[in-house]
């Protein structure tokens, strides 16, 4: 099987949004529901502004699946992690478990309240999102299923994301891989997403993650 | 209808079993034509996603693209032609849904009204956001007979610095991505990370810092060009752009580094420029332009010796203040005195353009517009007085005048596809200016209280899913669309144009309002039709060229139409002194003219129109909510530095104040600008900030000053 992840280089990152607005659009999530962010870091002493393409991190070992009580996160053959929206009860514990701060809970809002716009109407399972329950990246599995990569991946204008299978010395992944790191190693989930990140941001791009990983406006 | 409904679901559901369809057509989302390819997905008449269109020539597409899926289907896009029913100056205009047929006879009606009374140049003719429909409306404004077009090019955004590439190098040029060859790249006001020019290009500048081509950027602003791209970034004063160039070549010509050749032969005035830019040492520039001495002479060096090098100039970032047009001259001169003008790696002008287009798309191709009807008509010109110089350079007539025309009744009707009066400095002006025409129209995705409630039709437009017109062309490769059947009674801009001119009584000019008719016009000039673009619909089709790119064509005459070697200007050179604007008595030398000052009442600077990905113009406020999600307010950015000591932080209500006028805005801290500077994005109706801008124009361009504004800040 394969090892999915992602390597994002934020050299060349410019807060766009494209990967934001592509999942968005690909995936047909609620109001305030933002499976991938883009965050933006200011360094004033560097003089330097950062962009952060953040989302769910497909941990190796994802502190979300074992306190779910309902056992409704697991992990797919390829390691990605994802949530069984028929058993999520919205419980919640799995949000407080996550040290990267990324799983939802879909609010009972709608964009448009009193209408269903036509693309909306018979939506494909991958976009349906019942209220209430636990929301995150899937990596958009349904389009690698069908051999394509990510949505944010093959929409990003300045190819900062790198797709592939971790294992496969072959993948093109592997040598920015070896290069990168993932953000907040020491928590000890191993990460399937990790970064290359310009000099001497990696620590306070850490403190972002740990003060408000939410997209600030 | 019940029963036209019930067919048309069977008929989805019989796609639907088949699957999805496929279809291509090209995204408005900015305001530039053609731009990025979308490849969309149908069930029946219902585009259910989209992505970018594979290896179309501008990809891949941005996060407006992806909303305009949200857009299509908004509840509450205008889906039926509307006239008022309440008087002008009503706090309600009371609009009712009339059909195409009222609405094009009020329309001709008008239209041959005005001409029998006050003669057909009293109709002003206007294109605005997107720009799709401007060959269309050229041809309906010739053949009625006036010559009074415009567009928002021609009011605030591209056409002050393509007047100063004509003046200065005679063919309009942006610049260009860079070549293998290209060493070093300039990157001078504008911020390819987020738009245009040339699209969504980042990925491709990147590539190319990686391979190693050095970059210089020129913004005040921490833009994310600037952030990930430069090796040295100047960030100057807003509107001192002309002595920041004086400097560079200041220091190029002290140390010997342009090409000797090449200014002596080919650039008219190079004494005058080499005698002017003497005074403008690194560190007098310094005091002007905010730009560390250090840097400059660094910038200057890199630039001159890192043969060739290419640049990238903005759209408009350069010429919005009172000295646009010789502001970006100024920049202009600076590659061309290194010599990079029409060689590998440098400023490319393109061998080969396709044949009847001469220019960019977005000016329509001359034939089909009756360009030598409109020059013919050229006397009629309302801008003919004001900007003697645009008049000879310019096809479109330079609006910024419009209510001094209208007050004296030189205008008395407006058609508008795709109006916005948020273009115009002090606002208010216009849109009073339009509510006491005789006669108005404006064709539109969405109802726009800001421009609509002054009008006194508005029309539906098809949106770019639901358009044919027009095709698109890159070079020499032509691509067609594959539209769905329109939402309501939408019908799009093209075909709007034609049925109006047809109703006037020239159905054989207008295609009797076929629109594919009508581009068949244009594309039978490669012996090509519409058909051959479906049948070749992802890879388009291929117009011939006749040999491979050539440069130093100045030396060969395959510049110039005359086929004498030489530049399209008087002299035949690239001319630092102007003779154009020598003939009409404006300083012909690039000069640097000093902005407005500061004072204790205005400390800070006002930049209108810093913009965020995700909004074009007044666009996106509304028309999607998973946009609109991402900024709901109008932000002001402010140096941290500038806001502690007015004790500001983010989020804050804020009051920002020139002497024209005030409006409220949100705090955003950020480092992105410099102390000293404030940026506002323009377009939003409940913060106009171009009700800030007073109407003080660049003599030469009429340009507004966006950029240069001195202003104050207070929380609320």
């Amino acid at each position: 099987m394969a090892r999915y992840g992602m390597v994002l280089d934020l050299n060349r990152c410019t807060g766009c949004m494209t990967c934001v607005m592509a999942c968005k659009e690909e995936n047909l999530t609620r109001p305030g529901v933002w499976w991938n962010r883009v965050l933006a870091l200011e360094s004033e002493s560097l003089d330097r502004m950062t962009y952060l393409r953040y989302a769910c991190m497909h941990c190796d070992d994802p502190p979300c699946v074992p306190v779910c009580p309902e056992h409704a996160i697991y992990k797919s053959p390829d390691g990605i992690v994802l949530i069984d929206q028929e058993k999520c009860h919205g419980h919640g514990a799995c949000m407080k478990a996550c040290p990267y701060d990324v799983i939802d809970r879909n609010p009972d809002q709608d964009y448009f309240p009193e209408e269903k716009l036509p693309f909306e109407e018979t939506p494909d399972a991958h976009r349906i999102h019942p209220r209430g329950k636990a929301s995150t990246c899937t990596l958009c599995v349904h389009r690698i299923e069908q051999g394509k990569e990510p949505a944010c991946v093959a929409g990003c204008p300045s190819r900062v994301m790198v797709f592939g299978d971790l294992d496969d010395p072959e993948s093109p992944i592997r040598e920015k891989y070896q290069r990168s790191r993932p953000l907040l190693s020491s928590e000890g989930t191993n990460p399937k997403i990790s970064y290359i990140v310009p000099e001497g941001m990696w620590e306070p791009l850490e403190q972002r993650i740990k003060e408000n990983p939410r997209m600030v406006r | 209808m019940a029963k036209e409904e019930k067919l048309s679901q069977e008929k989805a559901t019989a796609l639907e079993a088949e699957g999805e369809v496929e279809g291509y057509t090209f995204c408005d989302g900015c305001n530039e034509v053609p731009f990025c390819g979308i490849k969309f997905f149908r069930r029946g008449d219902v585009i259910t996603r989209i992505e970018p269109w594979p290896d179309f020539p501008a990809s891949p597409i941005c996060s407006k693209s992806y909303a305009t899926l949200q857009r299509l289907y908004h509840p509450n896009r205008l889906k039926y032609p509307m006239k008022r029913t309440n008087p002008k100056g009503s706090s309600d205009p009371g609009f009712v849904r009339i059909s195409w047929d009222e609405a094009y006879d009020m329309i001709v009606g008008q239209l041959n009204r005005i001409k029998k009374e006050h003669g057909p140049h009293a109709v002003f003719f206007y294109v605005g956001d997107p720009k799709e429909p401007r060959a269309a409306v050229q041809r309906l404004a010739a053949t009625y007979g006036s010559v009074n077009y415009g567009c928002e090019s021609s009011t605030a955004c591209r056409r002050a610095a393509q007047l100063a590439e004509l003046l200065t190098y005679g063919f309009p040029t942006m610049g260009d991505l860079p070549t293998e060859e290209s060493k070093v790249m300039l990157i001078w006001g504008t911020n390819p990370a987020y738009s245009g020019q040339p699209f969504l290009c980042h990925g491709q500048l990147a590539d190319a810092k990686e391979r190693g081509v050095k970059f210089i950027v020129v913004d005040p602003r921490i833009s994310p060009t600037a952030g990930t791209l430069a090796d040295i970034h100047l960030r100057p004063r807003p509107a001192t752009t002309a002595a920041l160039a004086a400097g560079m070549m200041h220091i190029i010509f002290k140390e010997g580094l342009e090409d000797k050749a090449f200014c002596d032969k080919w650039i008219h005035g190079i004494d005058e420029l080499r005698d002017y830019v003497q005074d403008f040492t690194p560190e007098k520039v310094e005091k002007i332009t905010w730009v560390p001495a250090k840097d400059l002479i660094d910038a200057a060096r890199l630039y001159a010796t890192h043969r060739p090098g290419a640049f990238l100039t903005g759209a408009q970032a350069t010429t919005h203040d009172r000295n646009a047009t010789n502001n970006h001259r100024a920049i202009l001169m600076i590659p061309a005195i290194c010599g990079y003008i029409d060689v590998p790696g440098g400023i490319p002008k393109p061998t080969e353009p396709l044949e009847g287009m001469q220019g960019p798309w977005a000016d329509g191709p001359p034939g089909f517009c009756l360009r030598d009807k409109m020059m013919e008509m050229k006397e009629h010109r309302l801008d003919l007085e004001a900007f003697p110089a645009w008049v000879e350079k310019l096809f479109e007539v330079q609006t910024n005048y419009l209510v001094e025309w209208i007050k004296e009744g030189k205008v008395k009707a407006f058609l508008g596809w795709g109006l916005n009066t948020m273009i115009w400095p002090q606002s208010h002006a216009y849109q009073q200016a339009i509510e006491s025409l005789d006669f108005s129209m404006s064709v539109d995705y969405f109802y726009r209280d800001w421009t609509h409630r002054y009008v006194d039709i508005v029309l539906p437009a098809a949106m770019n899913y639901e358009r044919l017109a027009p095709f698109a062309y890159f070079g020499r490769k032509v691509f067609g669309r594959t539209p769905v059947k329109p939402q309501g009674e939408c019908r799009e801009d093209w075909q709007i144009a034609l049925e109006i001119g047809t109703r006037l009584g020239y159905p054989d000019v207008f295609f009797n309002g076929d629109v594919e008719a009508a581009c068949n016009d244009i594309l039978g000039m490669w012996k090509i039709t519409y058909e051959d673009l479906r049948k070749n619909q992802e890879t388009g089709v291929s117009i011939p060229g006749k040999g491979v790119e050539q440069y130093k064509k100045y030396e060969t005459g395959g510049i110039r139409p005359d086929g004498k070697p030489g530049f399209m200007t008087p002299s035949g050179k690239i001319e630092a002194v102007s003779m154009v604007l020598e003939k009409y008595g404006i300083p012909a030398l690039p000069e640097f003219k000093e902005p407005m000052e500061t004072t204790s009442e205005y400390p800070l600077i006002l930049v209108s129109g810093s913009r965020v990905p995700y909004i074009t113009h007044s666009k996106w406020r509304e028309d999607s909510p998973w946009l609109l999600e991402l900024q709901p307010d109008p932000l002001l950015t402010i140096n941290p530095k500038d806001a502690e000591k007015r004790g500001i932080h983010r989020g804050d209500d804020l009051s920002l104040k020139t002497a024209a006028g005030e409006i409220r805005v949100k705090a955003k801290p950020t480092i992105m600008v410099p102390p000293g500077v404030v940026g506002v994005m323009h377009g939003w109706a409940k913060a106009n900030v171009n009700e800030l801008i007073p109407r003080e124009f660049d003599p030469i361009s009429g340009f507004p000053p966006y950029k240069e504004v001195v202003c104050e800040v207070v929380k609320v």
